[in-house]
């Protein structure tokens, strides 16, 4: 894949998806000890309906396609997790506007744009034991990729690499949102579940753009 | 799981679709979005307030839209914060051309949505900004007030807020107003059974047969602690020993006050409540102007209830008296 166009976007969005499906009871799992319990719920509702949005939409402009989708991911999934990745997409489509296809260059970019989003929305940093956690790593990593000359496969992997990392990484971060932040004693040596959410979504894109 | 309903996943919407079947007269869905909901009667010029927020704590939320109170309400799934576009759906039918408040409880979903209508309402030049009760003294200390959730007392920010506006204030005089009030009211919740999600169909939390949470959310949000059930006495002095620690009365000040059921509380034990409550507010010296006992703001069907105090003064005073009328509350000119 030397660029991703819309079928590059409905592949990814169905990439996740799937992965967010699979992975649905344990988010449940992890976000009943620490919240409400419903992550896994709001993550396998609101990817398909991205996906379905993409399918059905008759929007070539990437940037507008990726808003649309992120309005329909926060429609179908209007939760804390649902609404920080949509605003990702929200973001990252106002950046992106105008674009029929993304090179390796705009891939990369995403990745950040995407936690920018995120981080506007939900007014945070990384450190604070967040999807945050997961998101900018890969970026970071994404963005190194591509200095070292990787293409678009390339900098998926290093993508989920970053995110991989950061994921163990937040195990020893003390939760400040939430109410994650209510039960601090019984985080310690936990992964986030957010972030564990964010990091499946790295995963399902370089599922979609690996193959 | 013993509920009256057709199918978990209608809860919602046939819920919804009774209420406005029964009140067609007052209050109407946006086209045909029934989690849209609004007043019927409009006021050009005037300050439109909108709340919203998940369902299963009626007449939270929509029951306060009407006469002297709100303009409109996006309604979420039970427990589920409303989606942006059907805030922004609902900000775009009630505009009078003065802006609009959004005034609803301090809940991460929520805030981050109406942020995200507020931006859509930006776009079409419909100014909007946001305050949020978090009036629930037990859900974070002294001090950490802006983490606090906003649970019964909001109805107190929603009464007057909605007075101010009827007087044509501007935005920005609604919004003080309503951040006034929230900071003058407390509320400190005792829950005594959990409750169902339609669509989970079994508690997903659980208060022992013979033990009170105290300070409960009503989402079952863990509370201060857990403790063999108390004596009504014991529960009054526990909550007013909180709130007026956290919220000191001036000599001569004069209070309203809450009694509120989370769902399947009599209204007897209400009563038995308010007499311990009555008592040792007079012992302290603090004068009632008025008590509201029922159910305002609701956890399915949750056993247990809730004591919110305001703080008044001659503002408070003059706004809380304005007649108000909804399908779910109404008072004459007190």
């Amino acid at each position: 894949m030397t660029q991703v166009d819309k079928d590059g976007l409905i592949k990814i969005l169905g990439c996740v998806a799937k992965v967010m499906t699979e992975n649905r009871d344990l988010l449940c799992k992890l976000d009943a000890e620490m919240g409400d319990g419903d992550l896994g719920l709001t993550m396998s509702k609101a990817f398909p309906a991205a996906e379905k949005e993409a399918i059905e939409s008759d929007e070539t402009d990437l940037g507008k396609l990726m808003m649309k989708c992120g309005m329909k991911m926060n429609s179908a999934a209007p939760s804390t997790m649902g609404t920080l990745m949509s605003s990702g997409f929200v973001y990252a489509g106002k950046a992106l506007a105008g674009k029929t296809a993304l090179s390796a260059d705009d891939f990369a970019k995403l990745y950040m744009l995407f936690a920018d989003g995120v981080a506007a929305r939900g007014k945070a940093q990384r450190g604070e034991r967040t999807v945050l956690d997961t998101l900018y790593p890969a970026a970071d990593t994404a963005a190194q990729a591509l200095l070292d000359g990787a293409g678009i496969a390339g900098i998926a992997s290093a993508a989920l690499a970053g995110a991989q990392n950061g994921l163990e990484a937040t195990k020893d971060m003390l939760p400040k949102y939430g109410k994650a932040a209510v039960f601090v004693a019984s985080a310690q040596g936990k992964i986030d579940q957010g972030a564990l959410a964010g990091a499946l979504f790295i995963e399902g894109i370089r599922d979609a753009v690996a193959g | 799981m013993k509920k009256i309903l057709n199918t978990p996943e209608g809860y919602v919407d046939d819920m919804l679709s009774g209420i406005y079947k029964a009140h067609k007269d007052m209050v109407a869905p946006v086209s045909d979005k029934l989690r849209c909901y609004h007043a019927v009667k409009k006021t050009p010029g005037k300050v439109g307030i909108v709340t919203g927020g998940g369902s299963g704590h009626l007449p939270l939320f929509l029951g306060y839209v009407g006469q002297g109170m709100l303009d409109g309400c996006a309604v979420g799934g039970v427990f589920q914060s409303p989606s942006a576009e059907e805030m922004y759906e609902v900000t775009k039918a009630v505009d009078g051309g003065a802006g609009v408040l959004y005034l609803f409880g301090n809940y991460s979903g929520d805030i981050l949505n109406f942020e995200m209508a507020g931006e859509l309402a930006d776009m079409d030049g419909i100014k909007t900004c946001i305050v949020v009760g978090n009036d629930d003294v037990a859900s974070a200390a002294k001090g950490n007030e802006s983490v606090r959730r906003g649970v019964a007392g909001i109805f107190f920010m929603y009464k007057c807020a909605g007075a101010k506006a009827e007087q044509m204030a501007s935005l920005e005089e609604v919004k003080i107003l309503a951040e006034k009030v929230g900071s003058r009211v407390r509320t400190m919740g005792f829950a005594l059974s959990p409750c169902v999600i339609p669509e989970v169909g079994h508690p997903n939390f659980t208060v022992g047969e013979s033990d009170i949470s105290i300070g409960m959310g009503i989402h079952g949000e863990p509370g201060i602690r857990v403790q063999s059930m108390m004596t009504s006495k014991e529960i009054a002095q526990e909550a007013l020993d909180t709130i007026l620690q956290d919220m000191p009365f001036q000599p001569g000040e004069q209070a309203a006050v809450l009694i509120n059921g989370l769902g399947s509380t009599p209204l007897d034990e209400l009563y038995i409540l308010y007499n311990d409550v009555a008592q040792i507010l007079e012992q302290k010296g603090i004068d009632v102007f008025k008590v509201w006992a029922g159910e305002f703001a609701t956890s399915m069907e949750m056993a247990g209830a809730s004591i919110s105090v305001l703080r008044m003064d001659e503002e408070i005073k003059a706004l809380l008296s304005k007649p108000a009328h909804t399908p779910f509350y109404s008072n004459p000119q007190l």
